[in-house]
């Protein structure tokens, strides 16, 4: 399975990276308007890690553990169908080890309270995660400190951090390096942006950077809009 | 009768162990003339507290049962329900808060936000129930209440306020200073029931005008009249009252009163304040599930004159039957009425009425929407719903909890078997969370409950009140077995003993199944096993499940497939076949690798997120798998699958590490594969037994 995920899963946009990947210590943003699918493509992002038996740790600030755990489940079985793979229930249970949810509901997230569940479970239950979902962090209310603070703590747990931002369609603001609200004014903190928009051909993601490397016109990867498996490469 | 129902108000107190509630309760029946003397809970006198109605709890001092209890304060009639304050007991807490309206919640001024603080507000938030505070023992060494507030606010999330403010502290504790009337109150006699008004002490005076503003600025958040009034300087104690009710009714705020029962100072402030403030039984909404109409929700009137609908939520053994304690949430209820149990559509005649107080009772003619009662005579279960045939509803189900622990109990002799099955019978019925069934392997009795000191009160009850002596073992965790991988078999049953033989062939193959059922698949061609043999074959497998060959334990998730065979047209019969099935299974099971398979649950831990990390600990160590962990707030609900095994003595070891502030649920998860190490000592074990059963 893992051979026909990662040909396929969206993050072999960044198979051209000089560090194939976000890498260690490293914060990436994926960026889109709301409904687009944000949170999919960053699940895809972590049953990458998953199937290649890392550890992940889903940070949701805003859905709890049963509605992101069934956001696995869909996706799962989607792949296992697109893919036409037969070992699911070895899969599931893959899934099940290495993957944890954080959950914080009702605006009780705070940047203290995840350090201290990350050492939680590092010490008490030797869960020590090399990747960490960020999805609902409102980049518009968070400032250079929460950054340079998630950049500490990847740096510590030598993990990558993926972070969903929202976009607005009424905000056109980019700035001089061509990086949209609301990731504009932080975005030196992000070692890799990714950008997914609508497309007539599926959903359109496109890098806007990557470890600082000059991009490419193929730096783009069609995901189909049902799977977000990878269909044009 | 008093119609009135705006001056109802059905209140529960509840609070942690020792906060003192059953003393607050039984100075609230001193006061509203219910008891005319006062008993402690250790009461040296030996009676006791009124309202600790069971012997058990006389001896231990502490409340396990509620009993209903009925007062009147200053036009108001009062019902209230005393509960318990342990957490083996919140169905206890939690029923109560399913009938009540509005709640007081007693707080030690000197223990403070503790322990079981936590459960019961949080259960109290679940049914929405309005309440008040009452810091209690504020005369005593270390009593802080300005700190108690502080702590409500902040661990609990109340946005409290003092109503009042304490004239001295400690030893000294003598009055409260009333921030609304702005007057100092003390209470004189020899259980403080002369309330005697004075002004404000001059030194106290600006500390009750800073605390005032604090109050006003609260209050005024709920009310324009109040706020614009407070710029005008023209603030009256109704507008006050009026901005406070509001907000509390709302759950917005929580006004606080302070006192000590046990000294006789505040009760009678706080009874003012229950009446003020508390919501009656027309100012909240309950709803009903209409049976008739796809259960739809059903929004119930206080009515007198609509159709009745009443819930019965306690049950109580007693020397003249049993007593079932109603409230009534619709229409009304007469001596000699019908009723019916939507349960089961069983009519009932309604013998004898009773307003209860404690272990007494008074005798009533009819009981109206929002009263709480009791009726004799009723074959019920706690949680039924009652109508007079009108409508068919039920009232949404109480939250009942699964239980957690499990206990293998064993009459020690004959008689005291049937006294057992009485009481157990009994047991079952009065709480939901207590639970008894026979275990059909074990042949064991094996009752459960919501904690270890749960179960062992029902063993004393056992003792006590049915004079059934039982012992008490560790239950077992039902294992199972399962094949792991594909084996062949190819049987011949054949037995010659004169007469006629018996003679049957099957072959084919066992195998894992998705399902942890039990699958047959018939690919015989050409009638080489005739149609009528088949179902022998299915049943022989079939019954072999009961008991697999690996340690005896029943066996899940096989997928058999038969696909050969041969008959001999004389000596075959459905009983050759069942034979060779069960030849043929064994046959091939030792060869399909069978493992041996544990339940796993689904535990879900709620504890303050101070004690996250203790709490993963605690699941890591018991081969738990922890799935997610979900802050909101104060508090982190924790979602594992553990073990059954690893989870006995888990309520105990869970409250020492979390200082009694989590609480957890456990449902059956699935069957997995035990780590190889334990099966190791498993098969040992199951060949010392075999070995020691064959000398």
């Amino acid at each position: 399975m893992i051979m026909e995920f990662t040909q396929r899963s969206p993050l072999r946009i960044l198979l051209g990276s000089p560090e194939k990947g976000l890498g260690p210590g490293n914060l990436g943003a994926l960026i889109a308007r709301a409904g687009v699918g944000k949170t999919a493509c960053l699940i895809h992002i972590a049953f990458d890690k998953i199937l290649q038996n890392g550890k992940i740790v889903h940070v949701s600030l805003q859905d709890g553990p049963d509605k992101i755990s069934s956001y696995y489940n869909v996706i799962l079985a989607e792949l296992v169908k697109a893919l036409g793979l037969k070992e699911e229930r070895e899969t599931r249970t893959l899934m099940e080890k290495n993957r944890m949810i954080l959950a914080y509901l009702n605006q009780s997230f705070d940047l203290r309270r995840l350090r201290e569940n990350l050492k939680n479970l590092s010490e008490k239950t030797a869960f020590r995660a090399g990747t960490l979902i960020v999805d609902g962090l409102d980049f518009a209310k968070a400032g250079p400190e929460t950054f340079e603070a998630f950049k500490t703590l990847a740096k510590e747990y030598e993990a990558e951090i993926w972070f969903s931002v929202l976009s607005h369609r009424h905000i056109a603001e980019v700035n001089e390096r061509g990086i949209p609200y609301p990731c504009h004014e932080v975005d030196h903190f992000f070692s890799v942006i990714v950008q997914l928009q609508p497309a007539t051909a599926g959903i359109q993601m496109k890098l806007l950077k990557d470890h600082g490397r000059p991009l490419k016109d193929e730096d783009t990867v069609i995901l189909d809009p049902g799977t977000f498996l990878a269909v044009a490469l | 009768m008093d119609q009135d129902m705006r001056n109802m108000r059905n209140i529960g107190i509840s609070a942690h162990i020792d906060a003192g509630k059953t003393t607050l309760t039984e100075r609230i029946l001193y006061y509203t003339q219910r008891i005319h003397a006062v008993h402690e809970v250790k009461g040296k006198d030996g009676v006791g507290a009124t309202m600790d109605s069971m012997e058990l709890e006389r001896e231990r001092g502490i409340t396990i049962s509620s009993a209903a209890t009925y007062c009147r304060w200053k036009g108001h009639r009062i019902n209230i329900i005393d509960t318990p304050g342990h957490v083996d007991f919140t169905i206890e807490v939690e029923r109560a808060l399913r009938v009540l309206d509005g709640s007081v919640l007693v707080l030690c001024a000197v223990g403070g936000v503790q322990s079981q603080s936590f459960t019961v507000d949080r259960q109290m938030t679940r049914y929405k129930v309005p309440r008040l505070a009452f810091i209690n023992k504020c005369d005593r060494a270390g009593a802080n209440p300005y700190r108690v507030v502080d702590q409500l606010r902040q661990r609990l999330n109340h946005n409290a306020v003092l109503m009042q403010i304490p004239v001295g502290l400690e030893a000294d504790f003598s009055g409260v200073i009333d921030l609304v009337s702005m007057k100092a109150v003390s209470f004189q006699g020899l259980y403080g029931e002369k309330v005697v008004i004075d002004d404000i002490p001059p030194h106290s005076l600006a500390e009750a005008n800073a605390k005032r503003e604090e109050l006003l600025e609260a209050a005024s958040m709920f009310s324009d009249e109040l706020m614009e009034a407070i710029f005008e300087d023209r603030v009256t104690e109704e507008l006050i009252d009026g901005a406070i009710r509001k907000g509390t009714l709302v759950r917005q705020l929580t006004p606080v009163f302070i006192g000590s029962a046990y000294k006789n100072v505040g009760v009678q402030a706080l009874l003012d304040g229950v009446t003020k403030y508390l919501p009656s039984p027309p100012e909240v909404e309950n709803v009903a599930l209409d049976l008739d109409h796809e259960s739809g929700r059903v929004i119930l009137s206080p009515d007198p004159a609509l159709p009745l609908v009443a819930l019965a939520f306690k049950l109580e053994v007693t020397p003249y039957g049993q007593l079932t304690y109603l409230r009534v949430y619709q229409g009304s209820l007469r001596k000699g009425d019908d009723i019916y149990n939507t349960r089961n559509r069983k009519k009932i005649k309604v013998g004898r009425l009773v307003r209860m107080h404690a272990n007494e009772m008074e005798d009533i003619q009819e009981a109206a929407a929002g009263d709480i009662l009791a009726i004799f005579g009723v074959d019920c279960f706690s949680g039924d719903t009652f109508t007079d045939g009108r409508v068919n509803y039920a009232m949404t189900s109480m939250l009942v909890p699964d239980p957690v622990v499990s206990l293998a109990v064993k009459p020690r002799d004959t008689k005291a078997g049937g006294q057992m099955a009485k009481a157990l019978g009994r047991f079952v019925k009065e709480d939901p969370t207590f639970r008894t069934f026979v275990d059909p392997e074990s042949g064991e009795t094996i009752i459960s409950g919501m904690g270890e000191l749960h179960l062992e009160i029902y063993v004393e009850r056992m003792k006590r009140e049915f004079e059934a002596e039982v012992e008490t073992g560790m239950p077992q965790v039902a294992y199972r077995e399962a094949i792991s991988q594909r084996a062949e078999f190819n049987y011949t049953h054949k037995k010659q003993t004169g007469g006629a033989g018996q003679y049957g062939r099957v072959s084919g193959f066992m195998e894992p199944s998705e399902t942890e059922a039990f699958e047959f698949v018939n690919q015989i061609k050409g009638g080489v096993i005739p149609t009528e043999y088949i179902p022998a074959l299915e049943k022989g497998f079939h019954s072999c499940l009961e008991k697999g060959l690996l340690l005896e334990y029943p066996v899940l998730g096989m997928k058999v497939t038969i696909n050969d065979g041969n008959y001999h047209p004389v000596d075959s019969s459905e009983l050759a076949f069942r034979q060779a099935a069960v030849g043929a299974f064994r046959q091939a099971y030792l060869n399909a690798k069978p493992v041996i398979l544990e339940p796993i649950m689904k535990v879900s831990v709620e504890c303050p997120s101070d004690f996250q990390g203790n709490v993963m600990g605690s699941i890591s160590q018991r081969r738990g798998m922890i799935v997610s962990s979900a802050e909101d707030g104060v508090f982190t609900t924790i979602d594992a699958e553990v073990p059954l095994s690893e989870m006995f003595g888990y309520a105990t070891t869970l409250r020492s590490l979390t200082q009694g502030k989590a609480e957890f649920t456990m449902e059956f998860s699935r069957y997995a594969r035990v780590p190889d190490s334990m099966a190791e000592d498993f098969k040992k074990k199951h060949a010392d037994k075999k070995k020691g059963g064959k000398k």
